[in-house]
């Protein structure tokens, strides 16, 4: 299993110019990661963050946008696969960070648990590529490509628990202005 | 009496608050979005959206992802309207909430009465789903009317304009199904 703060180290090393959609467990540990990111989390509607992202892939197509997607969010609004494929954004990657579990309730195993096949899900709804990783080094190897070839592309991420959750961890930037600071920089960019 | 009103009134308007919205604005293609979970009482736009080159439709699998969707291009600068059944907006209550209101995003929707009744107000409705449709928006002080003929077109900038003022959810009920 890996470390979702490991996977995370990396990504804010290697991700340049792309926007970030954290959300639930991996919000805590991009904020100690990277601080200054161009990020917006998706706070107050579980399961929002890939369609959020998929609005942010499309109306700023020169950049990527990479989702940080947990299981149990992606769940809530599993449709979401269908509507990224359709809509084909090529700089649109899904990290999806499954450990089989609502960690923020006390880790009540999400339905179906780990046998839940994230990846060919998204594959059979239309994503052009998927990938499950279950190690560090294969992640590290297939980052630049996950950053750089055309998507939608998902990668399956089998981790461990976050060392923190969205209700361990401090108060966190409110959603509003999270989404005025995205709006300034993305646009003021042009 | 309520009457229905032609779609090309309609896009009319819509290409009007995107072309407000795109005043001097580099990127111009699309003109703008329309986010949309097929509504069947305005299927008539839908259609006539279906050749209008200059607008992007895409259409979601729920109002819950049209919601978000809009949220993310709003960060990027696009105009954005989302065309939904009163259905949906039951359906994605949380997610206006945790969008439009807690987040300030302003989101402009379209919203569908299905099954209204030509000679009746909603709230005497026997529909519950088109009963409660004004009562929902108004326990979320969200700022609503109602297009009730051609001559109520000029709503649809208006309530735009009042989502972008106030940064926050305005809707636009359509009382009859679109002609």
């Amino acid at each position: 299993m890996m470390k979702p703060e490991e996977i995370l180290k990396l990504i804010a090393a290697a991700r340049g110019t792309a926007i970030c959609v954290p959300t639930m467990t991996t919000g805590p540990g991009w904020r100690k990661i990277a601080p200054d990111d161009l990020s917006v989390g998706c706070v107050g509607f579980m399961g929002g963050a890939s369609a959020m992202g998929l609005g942010l892939a499309l109306g700023a197509p020169d950049r990527r946008v990479i989702v940080f997607d947990g299981d149990g969010s992606l769940l809530m609004q599993l449709g979401s696969l269908a509507t990224i494929a359709g809509a084909a954004p090529r700089n649109f990657t899904h990290l999806l960070f499954k450990n089989g579990v609502y960690h923020t309730s006390g880790s009540q195993e999400t339905p179906g648990g780990q046998g839940v096949d994230f990846a060919a899900m998204a594959k059979a709804a239309g994503y052009r590529a998927t990938y499950t990783i279950s190690a560090l080094d294969d992640f590290k190897k297939r980052l630049p490509t996950l950053l750089t070839e055309d998507g939608p592309i998902m990668a399956q991420l089998m981790t461990g628990l976050a060392e923190s959750t969205p209700m361990t961890a401090g108060p966190s930037t409110p959603f509003h202005q999270q989404v005025a600071e995205v709006r300034a920089r993305v646009t003021g960019a042009r | 009496m309520p009457e229905s009103i032609p779609s090309s009134l309609i896009i009319d308007a819509f290409k009007e608050v995107f072309q407000t919205e795109r005043r001097g604005a580099k990127r111009q293609d699309p003109l703008g979005w329309i986010i949309s979970v097929p509504d069947t009482h305005q299927k008539s736009v839908l259609a006539a959206l279906d050749k209008e080159r200059s607008l992007r439709v895409l259409t979601c699998s729920t109002e819950d992802d049209a919601n978000a969707v809009a949220a993310g291009l709003y960060m990027t600068g696009e105009p954005v309207i989302l065309m939904i059944q009163h259905a949906g907006l039951y359906a994605s209550v949380n997610t206006i909430r945790g969008i439009s209101m807690d987040g300030k995003v302003p989101i402009f929707y379209m919203i569908g009465l299905l099954s209204r009744e030509k000679d009746k107000d909603p709230k005497d409705s026997r529909h519950s789903m088109v009963r409660f449709a004004e009562p929902l928006l108004d326990v979320f002080s969200i700022p609503h009317a109602r297009m009730e003929g051609p001559d109520d077109v000029h709503l649809i900038p208006e309530y735009y304009r009042k989502s972008r003022e106030r940064k926050g959810p305005a809707a636009v009920l359509v009382g009859l199904e679109t002609a």
